[in-house]
């Protein structure tokens, strides 16, 4: 079809690479086996024709694949110009560095040194608004004139918070120090005068050349020089910096792969790119003795990579440290604020609001007081402005009017300091860590498999898991467990999809014996027993011939190595096969388990174990994947020297090029199996054969080597070749692949979208398997109506998003009308598309799409592509984000999120390192938001409000009786307990409720996920509550303060008693106004409520107990009067009448979910909430 | 990544599989009290018919005390000075006796209280508070120890300046007035013992603890102390220390320890030496017997009777509302997702 495509260069050739045969068949099933479906398409190119740019420069987004040698031939050179390039001198470190400055290689993720910790940690908490204001405060309370409390009692309060503070970040940055010294000191052999020598990872420079052995990760972007392999190839697996586990193949130069290091010495000088981004582009050339050879992205390796299945590869250091690719993918660790801290600073400032009010009130009243008795304060006794001591008689303590004024604002704002509850702050620092506890020790979220707990990185974002509305997902490793497995074959029209048994024999798979040892396939595979004695039972009837062409095509068409690996044992050696498309490892490992191992691989031949007989192939000739053909297909000579062609692919392009007249009813019998296959979500592939006959070998002999020596359009002519022999084929049968989905995939994403959380999947996969992974993963059901977005220029872009925009307002429409809420829409978007739209004008067009979409799907996205889809969310809505992945290239996207999950266990752990929280297994993310975050949420939304109720409620008391004193700021109760009281008081009971309190038990959580709407609905914490509970508090204090005032006046009570009083009434209110919300009472509870009463008591006696304070004594008088006991016990039910009148009220009128589900998991008998209440409940 | 890997090998062979608890996985055994209507009726009628009871109760014991409340402070300055009431109280030379009757309204049975009452008296003013010097108060080693008691903390004794004991200008306001009543010409005894608090007495003023240089300074602000007395047997000056709470207060002059009959006709005969005409306070004398719920004071029963009528009146109007408007408890058509289903 686009076989005279002219400038048929490297980028757009990344479309076709040579991953094969991932899912090819999903489009087809869209639209045969879901008639329902309506697949709109919105191209202006075919994806397939277009997937990668044109000539425009590559920027963040693109990707490219592998391209072969030759297809590099053609290239046009590019020229960089010098002031945009980095000179390298290769092996010639101090020139390279000598002009410019190359960043060294050692890196740094961690915040803090040993010395900036200490400014730079107070710098950072003091970011805090109210962190710094009480920083003032307490050097306010120092000068002489406004000393209200005493020293150590104003400085206490804060410096206990920093501290606690300091310790437990410095404690997080130790851990990231710790994980980066591992990383710099990592041991690699550079080349020293002509020799390796090892040295430290984070010495090494640009331009030196440095040789890695097999197994071992990369230090650095480096450009490949020469390797074991004759030829220059090095395989790479790049599972740390785009998440795939799949081997990668890279190039030496021709001009530099002959070379031995450390005898020939290699100089020659290297222009390339800056520093930049793109992990799938890389542009540059060579000049070596003369002549100038151009690299590009196969010729580098970048940092975070293994050399796999390559004894070493030597090249040449050009990016380091921070500028090597992966680090700048990782931008930084911001430190996150959670939602709710963020909405609590607002209120905090309503709250400095009201007390800078207080203040005002009381300095203006203080005015007023002070002007009206102006004349008698020299000797009035309670005041007496004179001084008679001296010898002259001076105003003593007394600056004049306005200062008196001003001083009295100055020690308001210092009494009533605590109307701003900077205990918060330390209280939600501790809940967190209780919190996190209880995280960590969740043994549903303990991954067995991995031997991992679920880890709490970040601290203070624990309640933002309960107010997510968006989860971003990255598709492989993270919903897939990234193993493939060949579960089902159709051969000639027979279906075997019958029971498996576990493995096959005792020993465990199918192995064989080699030079006295036995050599096993690395990989089990469940078989199917009719299916294994059929392959086994060599007679030549048709069936068992076909099964035997079956398995012979699955073990030859691929490009599959076999690895000899070691094991233990040393009789025992294991198989592994290594190759890029996973889809082909399976099918080998497959035809291996019914006994047709691949045991080697030259560009020449292939060897086979056949059932214990070993055969040698020639392997004559391959036409390697493309994306046209959707097929491959190997010629192989057989020992008897008779050809066949075998060729496997796509269902799509095989039924076309299969001799249907043959076997019509086996056809069919296939076509039906693999629908039935595909509909359960499993990759497909239909596999071919036909013999040739000499002639016709011949001919295509001829035309192969004419096209595979042409200099140029030699794939075009290779494609040619390809589509000529394959025809007229035989149908030998089907397979059908599982990319296993994680246990438990689906039903998380089913009880995610009940609790009405978006998903969307964002993957560097193709298309065709993140739909297919979407399917079977029920993300996309059959009745969505999928929109794909698939374009390759700007104008394009614009105008199906205007198609797509247009389309989806009619089908909302729709959906509305016929209130058909499973009739959604799916976005497919590809990350080519994306280029285009994040950060231009069209951004907002597709926000405006997304946000009517169920299901957003983007494919092929670069990793700081999924980080910008984050931000086109993040930035528009107030919702809350979470990003979960598994790989180096989600490390971007869970930064940016606000809450980043990581899965950990596979073996990438950059994501893990740069995340909040990090789990075993993607269906952990239900329990982890369900039920931890909704408790978290529940718990942090009620310790806030209450702490402000609680704090307010004492500075009103406080200012009530600020108002006779003659405005001046005495207060009754005693200045110890002012301090204790946020600290012992009633510090406890909060900290314990917020870590321990349910509202509902996590059965009922994870049965009900729409009980997650809560706190996407911010019910528990929202200015109206906010005004409610000031309300409340305001009553409260009225109460509290009025009934002793008005029970005492004209009494000879004195002020210590009268504080004592406020003091225990206080306390008692604000303990058992905790106590009416606590919903589960433990016997913890119940010891930090009681108790902290109790600790009170005893507080105040002691306090009362001091001979040198005013107050001693007066406790035991005042609880010997009956009165105060009346008083006591009128305060504490007259405060908390009206709330319990409005609680009740609501509770009865208008219940929230969460009522509504406490009472019927109390009331409704077990038997009612599991059946019939559950059909009822999720109606 | 090889020493992560390799510690990870290691660690395979614990697991770290989280122990099982009832703690570490929140399952703790745990009383889940919800508020079903029934529960709601019966703490409103149980507060109703406990308050109640306890305002009549508080209601009846107020009334049953007898208060005469004698305020003198405008009598008792002769009409010659009722223009310039400060020229007549600060000077030391005019004559403060006073002669008032009062009536006793009710059978009074001992003991009767003696209070003074002084309205519009900030003893709890900030100035005011802080200027005393506890320390100095409790014990003669601390006798210099005047920091906090300025203004009054010195007397400039011929350009040496010590010490003021009791320092401060609580101390220095000391209350002066003196009462003397009499009832059909015999004088009732009026017991100035024991009015102080015993803790008082014993701990916090010191028994070695004399005045010294007390109201030498030249504005002289209240009574003054015998100097061979230690602080600790100064009990006027005990129970003055003691900062009343508010503006308006009383503070114990004495017990009369016998009975004073209906209708009994009292005659006080006092000093009028306390200044509170410079600031314009009132000064009353208070006659008082007492009950278990203190002083004459209906506030508490009347709001006791307002809070247990109101909780009755709840109790009645949930009543209503359960039987009108019942809302089967944890009713599933009542959550917010089946709601918006039926809409």
């Amino acid at each position: 079809m686009t076989s005279n495509r002219p400038d048929f260069n490297f980028k757009s050739s990344s479309s076709t690479s040579s991953r094969n045969s991932d899912n090819i068949n999903t489009q087809i099933r869209n639209v045969d086996l879901q008639p329902s479906s309506s697949q709109l398409s919105i191209q202006s190119n075919s994806w397939r024709h277009s997937s990668n740019l044109g000539s425009r420069g590559v920027r963040h987004g693109s990707r490219s694949g592998v391209d072969s040698e030759g297809f590099s031939m053609s290239r046009k050179e590019i020229e960089i110009d010098d002031d945009d390039a980095r000179l390298v001198y290769v092996n010639n470190p101090v020139k390279t560095n000598e002009s410019f400055e190359f960043s060294g290689n050692s890196i740094r993720t961690g915040k803090y040194s040993v010395i900036t910790f200490l400014p730079r940690n107070l710098f950072e908490q003091f970011h805090r608004v109210a962190y710094l204001y009480f920083l003032i405060i307490a050097i306010l309370n120092q000068l002489p004139q406004l000393a209200v409390f005493g020293r150590g009692a104003s400085i206490f309060p804060l410096a206990s918070v920093l501290f606690v503070t300091a310790v437990k970040d410095g404690y997080e940055d130790w851990r990231r120090h710790k994980s980066d010294k591992i990383e710099n000191n990592r041991m690699s052999y550079v080349l020293v005068n002509d020799r390796f020598r090892q040295k430290k990872c984070k010495d090494i420079q640009v331009g030196e050349v440095v040789k890695v052995s097999a197994d071992e990760t990369i230090p650095c972007d480096i450009v490949l020089l020469s390797t074991s392999d004759p030829t220059g190839v090095a395989y790479i697996q790049t599972i740390n910096l785009d998440g795939e586990s799949n081997l990668k193949t890279r190039y030496a130069k021709q001009e530099t792969l002959s070379r031995v290091p450390e005898k020939d010495i290699i100089s020659g000088l290297i222009k390339c790119e800056k520093p930049n981004r793109n992990i799938y582009g890389f542009q540059g050339n060579m000049e070596i003795d003369g002549k100038r050879v151009s690299l590009g992205p196969s010729n580098i390796i970048l940092r975070g990579c293994v050399i796999k299945n390559t004894d070493w590869a030597v090249g040449v250091v050009v990016y380091a440290g921070r500028e090597t690719k992966a680090m700048l993918n990782n931008s930084g660790a911001p430190s996150k604020r959670s939602r709710l801290e963020t909405h609590m600073n607002q209120e905090i400032m309503l709250l400095s609001f009201f007390l800078v009010t207080l203040c005002v009130v009381v300095s203006a009243c203080a005015g007023v007081w002070l002007k009206r008795h102006q004349d008698e304060l020299d000797i009035m006794p309670f005041y007496r402005r004179k001084d008679y001591s001296e010898g002259q008689v001076e105003n003593y303590n007394y600056y004049g009017l306005g200062m008196e004024i001003f001083f009295t604002f100055l020690m308001s704002v210092i009494v009533f300091q605590i109307m701003i509850p900077i205990s918060l702050y330390i209280s939600m620092e501790l809940v967190r860590v209780g919190q996190a506890y209880f995280m960590i020790r969740d043994d549903k979220m303990y991954d067995a498999t991995s031997n991992t707990r679920f880890q709490c990185r970040a601290l203070n974002i624990n309640e933002d898991l309960g107010q997510i509305k968006y989860v971003f997902s990255d598709k492989t490793g993270t919903l897939t467990e990234n193993k493939m497995e060949f579960q089902f074959a159709s051969i000639s029209g027979v279906d075997y999809s019958g029971e498996k048994t576990e493995f096959y024999g005792e020993e465990g798979g199918y192995s064989i014996q080699v030079d006295g040892q036995i050599w096993k396939p690395k990989m089990k595979v469940q078989v199917d027993p009719n299916l294994l004695k059929l392959s086994k039972s060599r007679n030549d009837t048709k069936s068992s011939k076909d099964i035997y062409d079956f398995f012979l095509a699955l073990a030859a068409c691929n490009t599959i190595v076999p690895i000899v690996a070691n094991t233990s044992n040393p009789n025992e050696k294991l198989i592994d096969y290594q190759g890029e498309s996973p889809d082909e490892q399976a099918l080998v490992y497959a035809a291996a388990a019914y006994g047709f191992m691949l045991i080697e691989r030259t560009s020449g031949h292939i060897v086979i174990d056949i059932q214990g007989e070993r055969q040698r192939f020639n392997v004559l000739g391959m036409h390697e994947f493309d994306s046209d053909r959707k097929r491959m297909s190997v010629i192989l000579g057989y020992p008897d020297s008779t050809v066949k062609v075998f060729v496997k692919g796509a269902d799509t392009t095989m039924f076309k090029v299969i001799d249907e007249s043959l076997n019509l009813d086996v056809v069919r019998a296939t076509e039906t199996h693999l629908h039935s296959y595909s509909s359960i979500g499993l990759r497909t592939l239909v596999v071919g054969a036909r013999a040739l006959s000499v002639s016709e070998f011949d001919t295509w002999q001829t035309s192969y080597e004419i096209a595979s020596t042409a200099l140029m359009g030699r794939a075009g002519l290779l494609r040619k070749v390809a589509i000529n022999l394959e025809n007229n084929l035989s149908l030998l049968g089907a397979s059908a692949i599982e990319d296993r989905l994680q246990k438990g995939v689906p039903e998380a994403i089913e009880s995610l979208r009940k609790a009405n959380i978006k998903v969307w999947v964002l993957t560097g996969d193709k298309q065709e398997t993140a739909i297919s992974i979407g399917y079977s993963s029920k993300l996309l059901t059959s009745k969505m109506t999928q929109i794909v977005i698939n374009n390759n220029s700007k104008m394009t872009c614009q105008r199906s998003l205007e198609d797509a925009l247009i389309i989806s307002r009619k089908l909302i429409n729709v959906t509305h009308a016929s209130e058909d809420d499973a009739s959604s829409v799916a976005l497919i978007i590809d990350g080519t598309s994306l280029v285009y739209i994040l950060d231009s004008d069209l951004e907002e067009q597709l926000f405006e799409l997304a946000s009517k979409c169920a299901v957003v799907l983007c494919c092929r996205v670069a990793p700081l592509q999924k980080a910008g889809i984050v931000a086109l969310i993040k930035n528009r809505t107030d919702d809350m984000t979470l990003a979960i992945g598994d790989g180096a290239n989600d490390v971007s996207m869970i930064q940016m999120a606000d809450v980043g999950v990581g899965i950990s266990g596979q073996e990438g752990r950059q994501a893990v390192m740069a995340s909040d929280f990090a789990m075993g297994q993607f269906r952990f993310l239900v329990p982890l938001l369900l039920v931890h975050g909704h408790w978290n949420y529940q718990r942090m939304a009620y310790m806030i409000l209450y702490n402000f109720y609680r704090n307010a409620l004492f500075v009103l008391v406080l200012f009530w009786y600020v108002l006779y004193t003659g405005f001046t700021l005495t207060t009754a109760i005693t200045e110890w307990s002012s301090v204790l009281y946020s600290i012992i008081y009633t510090a406890i009971p909060t900290i314990v409720i917020g870590i321990l309190d349910k509202d509902l038990s996590r059965k009922l959580l994870m049965t009900y996920p729409q009980l997650y709407g809560s706190g996407q609905r911010k019910e528990s914490y929202n200015v109206k509550l906010f005004w409610v509970t000031m309300a409340d508090t305001l009553w409260q204090s009225v109460i509290a303060f009025f009934i002793p005032v008005l029970a005492y006046w004209k009494s000879d009570i004195d002020s210590s008693s009268l504080g004592d009083l406020w003091t225990l009434a206080v306390v008692f209110m604000v303990n058992i106004h905790l106590a009416m919300d606590v919903i589960r009472w433990t016997w913890i509870s119940h010891a930090s409520i009681w108790g902290s009463i109790i600790a009170t008591c005893i507080c105040v006696v002691i306090i009362d107990a001091i001979p040198v304070l005013p107050g001693y004594w007066a406790i035991f008088y005042l609880a010997s009067s009956g009165l105060f006991w009346v008083c006591l016990a009128g305060i504490l039910i007259a405060s908390m009448i009206p709330r319990f009148i409005v609680k009740m009220f609501m509770q009865h009128c208008k219940p929230c979910d969460i009522q509504i589900a406490r009472e019927a998991e109390k009331f409704r008998n077990s038997m009612e909430i599991t059946r019939s209440g559950e059909i009822e409940m999720n109606r | 990544m090889n020493p992560v890997t390799n510690g990870a090998l290691k660690s395979k062979k614990t697991s770290k599989k989280p122990e099982y608890s009832r703690f570490t996985q929140q399952e703790l055994p745990a009383w889940k009290p919800i508020l079903t209507p029934g529960w709601v009726i019966t703490s409103f009628l149980a507060i109703a018919f406990l308050f109640i009871p306890i305002g009549l109760v508080s209601l009846f014991a107020s009334e049953r005390v007898v208060e005469i409340v004698y305020r003198y402070d405008q009598d008792c300055v002769p009409e010659m000075y009722r223009g310039n009431v400060s020229a007549y109280i600060r000077n030391s030379l005019t004559n403060k006796t006073c002669i008032g009757n009062i009536t006793v309204p009710k059978k009074m049975d001992p003991p009767i209280f003696v209070y003074y009452q002084l309205d519009n008296f900030y003893q709890n003013h900030r100035r005011y508070v802080k200027s005393r010097s506890d320390k100095q108060l409790r014990s003669a080693a601390y006798e210099s120890s005047t920091k906090e008691c300025e203004p009054e903390a010195r007397f400039n004794k011929s350009g040496d300046p010590v010490p003021i004991v009791p320092c401060g200008l609580i101390a220095w306001s000391l209350f002066n007035d003196t009462y003397n009543l009499i009832k059909k010409d015999k004088v009732l005894n009026i017991n100035k013992k024991g009015i102080a608090w015993k803790s008082d007495t014993k701990v916090k003023f010191g028994s070695n603890v004399y005045p010294k240089n007390f109201q030498s300074n030249d504005l002289i602000g209240g009574g003054k102390l015998n100097e061979s007395i230690p602080l600790s047997k100064q009990e006027d000056l005990i129970v003055w220390m003691r900062t009343a709470a508010l503006p308006t207060f009383r503070k114990l002059y004495g017990k009369i320890n016998t009975s004073l009959e209906a209708h009994d006709t009292i005659t006080v005969v006092l000093e009028n030496n306390y200044n509170t005409y410079s600031f314009g306070g009132q000064k009353k004398l208070v006659l008082s017997t007492t009950s278990w719920i203190g002083g004459k004071n209906d506030f508490l029963g009347i709001a006791y009777l307002t809070v247990g009528g109101i909780c009755l009146f709840m109790a009645l109007n949930f009543i209503l509302l359960y039987v009108f408007k019942p809302r089967p408890l944890g009713d599933p058509s009542y959550l917010s997702w089946n709601r918006k289903a039926v809409n």
